[in-house]
């Protein structure tokens, strides 16, 4: 149980402390370079972003708009850079020697993806650029006192609370104080490296109410994954029907935190360059798209298909980890509100 | 108004002129907007109009929508803004003007983000200034200027002769620095693009089947999110839309790293109104700008 | 050694400038400056094109993506396009193009556009070296080469 005691004003110091050593501190924050959506606003778009100092964090927030998978899967990043001369192709892989990251104010349903995240890149190859980063990442979770109408974490079994994947997890204390918890054993060894800005608690906090997330009444998840295995069910004119709206934007996938998807590409010129891992989507058109110029996902519905098959049907059987964690992101962002729970909510009727 | 609406969608589809009526309706918890695609008369009452239907759906009569083309022929719900994009569609041959109804809806404005109002009520008159785009506060389409069926009372609402808003203002801001500060600026803000391309799938103007940043032989826009990739992304999408955006505000909505993109494109639009005389969406008769050309056009800056 | 090569070796910095041209009037001008033996400065690099209507602004875009300090963009006179009318939407478009680069903040020193016919080689052999003296007086074009570190 929760042995220690973190002032919210020691933040600052923790920072400090972390910047000193080299390390990065991610928070979530509110970027100035961001435009106010009306006159006069403060911005009130939050996002998980390296912050210097502790002003800069913004403590009421339900969940920041990107996922911090960016952190241990980055957009873009080099992979291995060629240089091509007369004695032919020269090619030299990149090392990655991230810096400690410590991931402050997680929600715990992104905390929950890591686990996800952590069993493709280790799936048949064991992704250094990966692991390495997340072997020095530091997940602190603040559990949520507050949720707004997109999140369904509890749908999905898990809760506003859990613990699954943080290494220290936080709970808000009525007084000003997060109540802390290690998780982890690289969580415990933090806060002793820190036993400085951790205080012991005098007597048992009283902790602010956990957020009260009621799951979606419609939606059975094992109904919903019995249904998406029957191979009949593929055909089902349903799909067309639910996912005629969609775009093909991409927005949904690059806000998910367990979406994992890469293209490699090369980048350069005739003498050098570099070979690049960016962040790919199954919603864009050429996704699928053969040498041949065959696309067996060639019209939308058949790409939107493939992302709620992928989260509740092929990964839960594939690595017997989650493809959804609730978080809500892609509701929040989707242009035209295609929203994944109304889809289950139909599916579970049938 | 939505009363009219929906009896006017119910005919369509029971006369069988219109296979599909594209319009708005709730979501399940009735807080948001979302398209819906009504096939058979009685699901008509799904309709609905309020200032949260911000989205342009004209973008689901580009050729891109290849399954809803099939449904038959639409009839599409469109304010007034959304009309203009639909006339430029008609203008580049993507559409005939008869094999489309339009059902023009008398707007006062929208709001910018569907989240940003917690809205009491669906009147278009409670929803305060300060939340709807900029476009809404220069519109003079509130009264649909091309439509078969117009619904909703006439409103005598007159934009500032200068146009004015969040948009303008910046683009005054920015015009008045130098260039080392607009550089800064626009670094600062493409260094958050994702390239996620939703600004491109949202846009019902990038119909482009193959869109060049696909082309990979050669690579001519780099897909990774670097700034060299992102800065060519962004200016060739603001190129290709010269003369023919008509400022709908869908790409910066959809964007997910709010990049303010309108910034770019109506700075492209005063420019090519000065220039060549030209608003994009008034007349679907009238050719796009730069595929037409004008013996007269300046060229003090040709050496 | 010619009074250009000799410059060279005093100052430091030596721009590349990209020259967009067309094939059937600048390209020939600068041909006709060739076979008339004059010398300008060696610093651009000429692409041939058929027509200034073929222009993409992505081509300028490469270019300066690809380490070009500066870029000139030339063509046919009005009313002499070989194409009879490329150049006037090569027109229009600059026109576009260059409000855009200048509000994203690139130094419009840097790009340059010219009507150059196939007699004018006078006309382009001061053109390059102007120009080359403006952009070398700006300098490395930083901000844009700067774009490749992450």
């Amino acid at each position: 149980m929760a042995n220690k005691l973190l002032k919210k004003e020691n933040i600052g110091k923790l920072i400090e402390a972390l910047n000193n050593e080299g390390s990065v501190f991610v928070a979530p924050t509110n970027p100035t370079s961001i435009p106010p959506l009306k006159k006069g606003d403060t911005g009130g778009f939050v996002v998980y972003a390296p912050v210097a100092k502790a002003e800069e964090i913004m403590f009421d927030y339900i969940i920041p708009r990107n996922s911090f998978k960016e952190f241990l899967f980055p957009q873009t990043e080099p992979i291995a850079a060629f240089t091509i001369g007369k004695e032919g192709v020269d090619m030299k892989g990149v090392e990655v020697n991230p810096k400690e990251t410590v991931i402050f104010g997680s929600r715990p349903c992104d905390a929950a993806s890591v686990a996800s995240l952590r069993a493709v890149f280790n799936w048949d190859f064991k992704d250094e650029f990966y692991n390495r980063r997340e072997d020095k990442a530091v997940v602190m979770t603040v559990a949520c006192t507050k949720a707004d109408d997109s999140c369904f974490c509890t749908t999905v079994n898990l809760t506003p609370d859990t613990p699954n994947g943080s290494d220290i997890l936080l709970r808000e204390t009525t007084d000003g104080y997060y109540a802390v918890e290690a998780i982890t054993d690289k969580g415990k060894k933090f806060i002793e490296r820190f036993a400085n800005i951790f205080s012991s608690k005098p007597q048992a906090p009283s902790l602010q109410p956990i957020a009260d997330v009621k799951p979606i009444a419609g939606i059975d998840v094992k109904k919903i994954k019995e249904w998406l295995k029957d191979t009949k069910h593929y055909e089902n004119p349903l799909w067309q029907e639910l996912a005629r709206k969609c775009i093909g934007c991409g927005a949904c996938t690059f806000a998910c935190p367990t979406c994992h998807c890469f293209d490699i590409v090369d980048e350069g010129s005739a003498y050098e360059g570099e070979r690049i891992k960016n962040w790919d989507a199954c919603q864009f058109e050429f996704f699928t798209l053969h040498t041949s110029g065959y696309n067996p996902r060639d019209t939308q519905y058949k790409r939107w298909r493939n992302r709620f098959m992928c989260k509740f049907n092929f990964y839960p059987s594939k690595f017997s980890s989650r493809g959804c964690v609730g978080c809500g992101r892609c509701i929040r962002v989707c242009p035209v509100r295609l929203d994944i729970t109304e889809v289950m909510e139909e599916i579970s009727k049938l | 108004m939505e009363n009219t609406l929906r009896q006017k969608a119910k005919e369509l589809l029971e006369k069988g002129d219109v296979k599909v009526v594209i319009g708005f309706g709730w979501n399940n918890r009735k807080t948001r907007t979302t398209p819906v695609f009504i096939t058979k008369p009685e699901d008509a009452d799904k309709l609905i109009f309020n200032p949260l239907c911000v989205n342009n759906l004209s973008l689901y009569l580009t050729r891109k929508f290849a399954d809803i083309k099939a449904l038959g022929k639409p009839a599409i719900v469109a304010k007034g803004c959304d009309i203009k994009t639909i006339a430029v569609l008609i203008s580049e041959s993507q559409l005939k003007r008869e094999d489309v109804v339009i059902l023009g809806m008398v707007c006062s404005g929208v709001v910018y983000k569907q989240e940003l109002w917690k809205g009491v009520g669906t009147d278009f008159k409670s929803v305060p200034t300060d939340i709807m785009p900029t476009k809404c506060h220069n519109c003079d389409v509130r009264n649909p200027h091309i439509a078969d069926v117009v619904v909703g009372e006439k409103t005598t609402f007159m934009p500032p002769d200068v146009p004015s808003g969040m948009v303008f203002d910046k683009i005054r801001e920015l015009d008045k620095k130098s260039g080392a500060e607009r550089w800064d600026f626009w670094i600062e803000h493409f260094n958050r693009c994702i390239k996620c391309y939703a600004c491109r799938q949202i846009c019902p103007l990038c119909y482009c089947e193959r869109c060049i940043a696909e082309k990979n032989m050669p690579q001519w826009i780099e897909t990774s999110a670097h700034l060299r990739g992102n800065l060519a992304w962004n200016l060739k999408r603001a190129m290709d839309l010269t003369g023919r955006c008509t400022f709908c505000g869908e790409c910066e909505r959809a964007c997910p790293v709010n990049i303010p993109l309108n910034l770019v494109n109506q700075k492209l639009a005063l420019v090519v109104r000065k220039a060549f005389e030209h608003r994009a969406g008034y007349d679907e008769k009238v050719h796009p700008p730069m595929i037409v050309f004008n013996m007269e056009d300046q060229e003090d800056f040709i050496k | 050694m010619s009074s250009h090569t000799q410059q060279e070796q005093v100052s430091g910095f030596e721009p590349k400038i990209v020259a967009f041209v067309c094939n059937w009037c600048t390209y020939a001008g600068a041909d006709l400056a060739g076979t008339s033996r004059m010398e300008y400065k060696p610093n651009v690099r000429i692409i041939k094109l058929p027509c200034t209507g073929r222009i993409d602004p992505l081509f300028i875009i490469k270019a300066f993506e690809k380490g070009a300090d500066g870029v000139l963009v030339s063509g046919c006179h009005p009313g002499d396009c070989h194409y009879t009318t490329g150049n006037y939407h090569a027109r229009r478009r600059w026109i576009a193009f260059k409000s855009l680069l200048e509000f994203t903040g690139i130094d419009m020193k840097r790009l340059h556009f010219s009507w150059v016919s196939a007699s004018e080689a006078i006309k382009w052999v001061d053109l390059v070296n102007n120009i080359t003296d403006e952009v070398k007086k700006l300098g490395p074009f930083v901000e844009y080469k700067g774009l490749s570190e992450r």
